[in-house]
């Protein structure tokens, strides 16, 4: 097994965070894996893009080029929608992006995120006036799922790799990421819950 | 260089010096000051647990001189160099001699950091207001209208600034525990051509407070104004006039910070 | 689930890697994209693990930092300071004086694009400046170039043993986008092997006092110190090349990389084998002493083209150029700016080289 992710979106979004924990989700599964941040000063707004490769034997190379898995958190992000593999899948945050046309060599997959998140709000005040932060953590959950996974089988990756993550003052997020990695992974693989819209999938 | 080396000046015998013929001018200062960090070290007993750093300028071979282990530090850098050892050593008595080229000018920032950090070294400064080694140049504590090789019609303040009084600097941080300033020549007394040898004795007395201090585990620093005859172009006797009459006024000697009061013992 | 392996950073890894290669002294001057390796250190800094880690210290410049640790090295501590192209500038001065003093000290150089403050990115401009010594004088260090997070963190033991063996700094020769790469990785073990140094400076207690300087003011001695010091290269030159080969054997083309490079260059001969192009890696390991044997090695049982991958404007090339020595033919692929040179291009370069008879081929081969 070796699959090639990049996460794209903008500073403040978590992109990084997510592209970690991704990383992290892979890690813990026993695989080989390596992460790299965007290059340019990670100042809010700016562009971010990191790479994640996951693999069972050894990495040649970290870079990539043309990956299995897309995510794009903002639209100035599908910039990169060429570069996937052909049947590769494109994850879009809709909530930012809008609703992306049918693609023939692609598999594209809607998640509201960032609505995800801020609904998420009034379970968690404890978290702030904007919940919206959680984006990212919906994408862990909608990855996870998009690679097979049953909930709630795979809580326990979700809790591994935020506890991992989330230490001194971020421990205080813990309760809504994880929240929003479920919400997330139940947006694509359980439609009938009522707290999830479920996600689009674009047909070809 | 070699117009330097023709001088062989004798410091006499002690346990802490090497007996080596020193490049030292006749009538500087510097072998002066070799004399008396041989005489504190030994009156402290701290030969074998004391480290020398040398700087660059005409301190560069002080470790020929002090027989000591001894580290010869890059221009400037001797008082990062200095810490470097005491951090990773503070048993040991680390102590340095540097020029007002070499602290004041290109390594002000290594002494100032270091100063301010407080790091439990001593730097002795001999401010001859010239560069000696390298012939003559202004050096950052060259008096307004000297004349030397790059100030060829005197140092002109609106151009170069004015100079730079390193223990008042130093006096700006609240790092450094013990500072003084000692004037060394011999200096002119009221009987013509009568000159007394009290900067020798103020001096090595300063050297043995500095060491106190540093291993009280205070930063302690004694500047030593001092002549260059050769490089000022004038006599032995004129320089210590010299000295008396100019720097003594621009650098005044005395006790300017003595925290753990060391000198009141 | 077990206890998965460590997930680092490569200078998160680097710093560990040091510390467990016993680091006793650190100095720095923050830097991006170094500034990882400083602030780990501070972390682990009074931490029980790491009892002989016992100085941390942010310098007030890059100068200062070096000479903190010339005065560390002096003493026989282990000892590392960090930094990144433009401050590898200005620690030039104090490296010259401590390979004339002769002192082990560790200096890591994450590489970042030039000249000038050039970016962030990665780059591998700073090959002459390492490899050449860098500062005023005539003088060598000893280069290692990892290539992986990994590897990061295995250098730091490998470079004090170095540094230790011959008396001379020792450079790493990271990349930035090594420097911030995160992989997974087992830490090495801690060492415990105590390092005679006979010769530092701790206070001349019962033995004839040491000293520690590079004036040499009579030519005679300058000499005799100055041959001195080649003498020793040259010994290192013979006994510490190292490099890794990636299928070589059966190669028509042999692809020279070092760093992030490297990687990019395994996936490639992965992917050309898979199209039937015999390529193969040979990567350096030690980019001082550059691995001339090997090159040698290579084009005595047949290699006739070498393709040199590098971020710099070509640099490596002339050390791969030096060892072929007009034997094989060798072309330079270069990158600049912070990006990266893509599989494609890198491939297309290979297969153009091995599509073809080499454009070097001696009068006997002409003749068969």
């Amino acid at each position: 097994m070796k699959r090639e992710t990049i996460v794209a979106g903008h500073g403040g979004q978590g992109v990084l965070e997510l592209a970690t924990w991704l990383a992290y989700s892979q890690l813990v599964r026993g695989r080989h894996v390596a992460y790299t941040p965007s290059y340019g000063p990670e100042t809010r707004g700016g562009k971010v893009r990191c790479y994640v490769v996951a693999s069972d034997d050894p990495i040649a190379s970290p870079i990539v080029e043309t990956p299995d898995l897309l995510i794009v958190m903002n639209t100035p992000s599908m910039d990169f929608v060429p570069s996937l593999r052909p049947g590769g899948t494109l994850l879009v945050n809709r909530s930012l992006v809008g609703d992306v046309p049918a693609h023939p060599e692609l598999h594209v997959v809607e998640v509201p995120a960032t609505q995800l998140a801020a609904d998420l709000g009034p379970s968690f005040p404890e978290a702030g006036p904007d919940t919206s932060i959680a984006a990212n953590a919906v994408m862990l959950g909608a990855v996870l799922a998009l690679e097979g996974g049953r909930w709630p089988d795979e809580a326990p990756i979700v809790d591994r790799v935020l506890r991992h993550y989330l230490t001194d003052r971020k421990a205080a997020l813990l309760p809504l990421d994880a929240a929003a990695a479920e919400t997330g992974f139940r947006s694509i693989r359980d439609p009938s819950s009522e707290r999830a819209p479920p996600a689009r999938t674009v047909a070809a | 260089m070699s117009a330097v080396l023709r001088y062989e000046t004798k410091l006499g015998e002690l346990p802490t010096l090497t007996g080596t013929p020193t490049h030292y001018c006749a009538g500087c200062e510097h072998g002066t000051l070799t004399r008396l960090l041989a005489s504190a070290v030994d009156a402290r007993g701290a030969r074998e647990r004391a480290v020398l750093v040398s700087s660059v300028g005409c301190s560069v071979l002080a470790h020929e001189y002090l027989n000591l282990d001894a580290v010869q530090a890059p221009h400037g850098r001797a008082p990062a160099v200095m810490a470097g050892i005491k951090r990773v050593r503070p048993d040991l008595l680390v102590f340095g001699v540097q020029g007002d080229g070499d602290a004041v000018s290109i390594g002000l920032l290594e002494l100032m950091n270091a100063a301010n950090r407080g790091e439990p070294i001593s730097i002795f400064l001999v401010n001859n207001a010239i560069y000696g080694m390298t012939g003559g140049q202004m050096a950052p504590t060259t008096p307004p209208g000297m004349v030397t090789t790059t100030t060829p019609a005197g140092r002109d303040v609106a151009s170069t600034g004015r100079p730079i009084d390193a223990t008042k600097l130093l006096l700006g941080l609240e790092g450094p525990s013990y500072i003084r300033r000692v004037f060394l020549p011999v200096a002119p007394t009221s009987s013509p051509d009568t000159f007394n040898a009290r900067g020798a004795l103020e001096g090595e007395a300063a050297i043995r407070h500095a060491f106190e201090t540093q291993e009280r585990g205070g930063f302690s620093f004694v500047e030593f104004v001092s002549t260059c005859w050769v490089n000022w172009k004038v006599s032995i006797l004129e320089s210590k006039r010299y000295a008396a009459r100019v720097l003594a006024p621009l650098f005044p000697p005395g006790l300017y910070r003595d925290r753990f009061g060391v000198e009141g013992r | 689930m077990s206890d998965p392996p460590e997930f680092l950073k490569g200078n998160e890894a680097l710093a560990y890697g040091a510390l467990r290669a016993g680091l006793t002294a650190f100095y720095g001057y923050p830097i991006t994209p170094s500034s990882e390796i400083p602030e780990t250190l501070a972390a682990a800094f009074g931490r029980p693990s790491y009892p002989r880690f016992r100085v941390f210290l942010q310098a007030a410049s890059e100068l200062e930092a070096i000479n903190l640790a010339i005065g560390s090295a002096a003493t026989g501590a282990r000892t590392m300071t960090a930094t990144s192209g433009p401050g590898f500038s200005l620690k030039q001065e104090g490296i010259s004086y401590a390979a004339a003093m002769e002192l082990p000290l560790l200096i890591v150089n994450v590489n970042r694009a030039g000249p000038g403050l050039g970016n962030l990115g990665p780059e591998q401009s700073d090959y002459f400046q390492a490899t050449r010594g860098g500062g005023h004088g005539g003088y060598r260090t000893i280069v290692l170039a990892p290539d992986s997070v990994a590897e990061m963190a295995r250098m730091p033991s490998l470079a004090f043993a170095l540094a230790f063996r011959y008396r001379t700094p020792v450079i790493v020769l990271a990349d930035a986008f090594l420097g911030q790469l995160k992989e997974d990785l087992e830490l090495p073990e801690v060492a415990a092997e105590a390092v005679e140094t006979p010769w530092a400076v701790t206070g001349a207690l019962g033995r004839e006092r040491h000293v520690l300087a590079s004036i040499h003011l009579e030519l005679a001695d300058q000499n005799r110190h100055s041959r001195h010091l080649q003498e020793k290269f040259a010994t290192i030159g013979r006994l510490e090349q190292r490099a890794e080969d990636v299928a070589t054997d059966d190669a028509d083309v042999v692809i020279v990389a070092y760093g992030i490079c490297a990687r990019i260059a395994r996936a490639a001969v992965v992917a050309l084998r898979d199209r039937g192009c015999k390529v193969g890696l040979l990567r350096p390991i030690s980019l001082a002493p550059f691995p001339r044997d090997r090159i040698d090695d290579l084009v005595l049982s047949g290699v006739r083209r070498f393709l040199v991958l590098e971020l710099n404007h070509g640099q490596m090339v002339d050390d791969v150029q030096l060892a072929v020595a007009g034997r094989a033919e060798v072309r330079s692929v270069t990158e600049v700016g912070g990006l990266l040179p893509s599989m494609a291009a890198l491939g297309a370069a290979v297969e153009s080289m091995s599509d073809r008879p080499a454009s070097f081929v001696d009068a006997e081969e002409v003749d068969a």
